[in-house]
């Protein structure tokens, strides 16, 4: 047992090489690991290979900072505050980023496949969609198809050899080298104490070889052992450990804080082009760190976002006044 | 029953989340997304399906939010749910069969149905990549009816679609790519398929046997043959019912002052 996972914001993002097959925790605008992802913008990571079951504002912002190669998951963008991914789809557009579609559930299903040690998944998903039209096996058009750190295919038919109930698709699991986390409550030992709906989380640490695991706290972990059925990831799947308190925002974080919506939306707007992502880069993240980052966003504004103990949000009719 | 509105009391959004409301019966399992279909379902809820049981895909289940979610990962989504989990307890719900109804959205539809999200233009070289599936192709494989939520413009009803990301009637089956019925290739997991577009022009519905839409009600103010013109295809008219149905201004009331009265999804018509 290691006795000391705590690790630096800029240790975190260190650890997360040039090339390495990334995946995240959250759900497109909620408890995606921001503070990190801002860091491995300001460390000028490049050519990383994310697979996520789904993207969302943490993905355009490693996108337009040029920190990605290869994107593998199923939808982008910033819910209803961007309504598609600007910078994804210029750097698709310009080719310079290889995105391999699969749809939510195949997404899903491959990290639920890695997170088991299986080297694939069985679905019946998407079945007749341009999602298996074999020319648009993306890796495979860039001869990046290894059978190693990339899956030999994209997809594989099958038919049901138990039941005879017709066409499977099969598909790869996802093997990432790093997944990165930012959860409410993580103990001193590794052990992951996720509030509200833990999306993909679970799958996403176990499928990884690698999970570093940023939180609101890191609390004692005799505190989360007392009650070990309310725990969502095991002590010993997690590597690294750090403590950033809002260290998701602009996404949000269930019982903690909401989605900033004005920020993302401004991000939306200001990064339809090139210049205005370098912009906004050079105003929220070059030359800043997480502290500096919270100064500027100010009290007044993270506290219009903090969330009601009981309810788990901020209610959007203020008691007491605005 | 509450009266009908008069169309000067209601704008195209109403109208819209009141008809996809009326497509979801009592006792349903429905598998929400976000925007519209949300406020539509959380309308059903609150008049003609007190029973409907929600399901929304970040993993939420039976959810019974108080106060309108902003996306489906919300915080908001699991106040009073029967379950608050993960990704694959929602689409494995799915892929089992329990979803009745889901509703989704598109960019493009052509006349089987086949809906498409992801890029407009040549996917090897498009004009503009779009968000991408997201659960649109899975939750119209795995739920028994599906409804598409869109916006009605000739440049989105197409003959074919850019890309197909959700399968309707009539899909390809690869490796060539050749039109079949969906039945064929779904085999077992056969449940269904898309059972209505509304778009902001009027509902649209399916044959079926051939997988072709036809025309099934004209919003107010709209004919038959305006719509034929709004579709790149040949759109059956021949079995259109008449005008669809207004809200009520009980849906209305619960719409404004209930679900959405910050006007995130639905806005308030104007008092000229």
């Amino acid at each position: 047992m290691s006795t000391d996972k705590r690790i630096t914001l800029q240790h975190a993002a260190e650890i997360i090489k040039d090339g390495s097959r990334l995946t995240f925790s959250g759900f497109t605008i909620w408890r995606r690991p921001m503070a990190i992802v801002f860091e491995l913008i300001r460390q000028h990571r490049k050519h990383l290979h994310l697979i996520e079951v789904q993207g969302g504002s943490h993905t355009e912002f490693l996108v337009g900072g040029g920190c990605v190669d290869i994107w593998e998951s199923c939808w982008v963008g910033h819910e209803l505050y961007g309504k598609y991914g600007a910078n994804l789809s210029r750097k698709v557009a310009e080719k310079k980023l290889i995105v391999e579609d699969y749809s939510h559930a195949e997404m899903m299903f491959r990290f639920a496949a890695a997170a088991s040690g299986a080297p694939y998944a069985v679905t019946q998903t998407a079945l007749g969609t341009d999602i298996h039209n074999p020319e648009y096996d993306m890796l495979g058009r860039a001869g990046l198809r290894d059978g190693k750190r990339i899956a030999r295919h994209k997809y594989q038919f099958t038919e049901d050899p138990f039941f005879g109930a017709g066409s499977q698709v099969l598909v790869p699991a996802a093997k990432v080298d790093i997944a990165v986390m930012c959860v409410q409550q993580v103990g001193e030992e590794g052990t992951v104490r996720v509030n509200g709906q833990y999306y993909s989380d679970p799958e996403a640490a176990r499928a990884a070889d690698i999970t570093i695991v940023m939180a609101e706290e890191i609390v004692p972990e005799e505190y989360l052992r007392r009650n070990a059925d309310q725990n969502t990831i095991v002590s010993f799947e997690v590597d690294h450990i750090l403590e950033c308190p809002y260290g998701a925002h602009p996404t949000g974080m269930f019982g903690r804080y909401d989605v900033d919506g004005a920020f993302l939306k401004e991000f939306y707007g200001r990064s339809r082009t090139q210049e205005g992502f370098d912009d906004f880069a050079n105003e929220w993240i070059h030359g800043r760190n997480h502290l500096s980052y919270l100064e500027k966003l100010g009290w007044p504004r993270m506290l219009n976002l903090k969330a009601n103990s009981a309810m788990n949000y901020a209610p959007r009719e203020k008691k007491g006044g605005k | 029953m509450s009266e009908f509105a008069q169309p000067e009391q209601y704008g195209l959004a109403d109208l819209l989340c009141c008809a996809a409301s009326r497509e979801v019966g009592n006792n349903e399992i429905v598998f929400a997304g976000t925007g519209l279909p949300m406020v539509a379902i959380m309308l059903a809820q609150n008049t003609h399906a007190p029973n409907l049981k929600l399901i929304f895909e970040a993993g939420t289940l039976d959810g019974r939010p108080p106060e309108l979610p902003t996306s489906v990962g919300d915080a908001r989504c699991e106040m009073g749910a029967s379950r608050a989990s993960g990704l694959y307890d929602a689409f494995s719900i799915a892929q089992r069969g329990y979803v009745d109804l889901g509703y989704l959205g598109g960019a493009e539809v052509d006349q089987y149905g086949n809906v498409n999200t992801t890029c407009i233009g040549d996917y090897l070289d498009p004009e503009l990549r779009l968000t991408g599936s997201g659960g649109n192709p899975d939750i119209n494989s795995f739920a028994k009816r599906t409804v598409f939520i869109m916006v009605h413009e000739k440049r989105r009803f197409v003959e074919h679609v850019s890309y197909i990301t959700s399968p309707g009637w009539r899909v390809k089956k690869w490796p060539g790519g050749e039109f079949v019925h969906r039945r064929e290739l779904y085999g077992a997991a056969f449940r269904g398929g898309p059972s209505a577009v509304i778009s902001t022009a009027g509902v649209f519905r399916f044959d079926e046997e051939t997988g072709l839409m036809y025309l099934d009600s004209c919003h107010p103010g709209k004919t038959p043959e305006e719509i034929r013109d709004l579709c790149q295809f040949d759109l059956d008219i021949s079995r259109v019912k008449g005008e669809t149905v207004a809200p009520t201004l009980e849906e209305l009331r619960i719409i404004h002052e209930v679900l959405d009265p910050d006007e995130i999804f639905i806005p308030k018509v104007k008092k000229g």
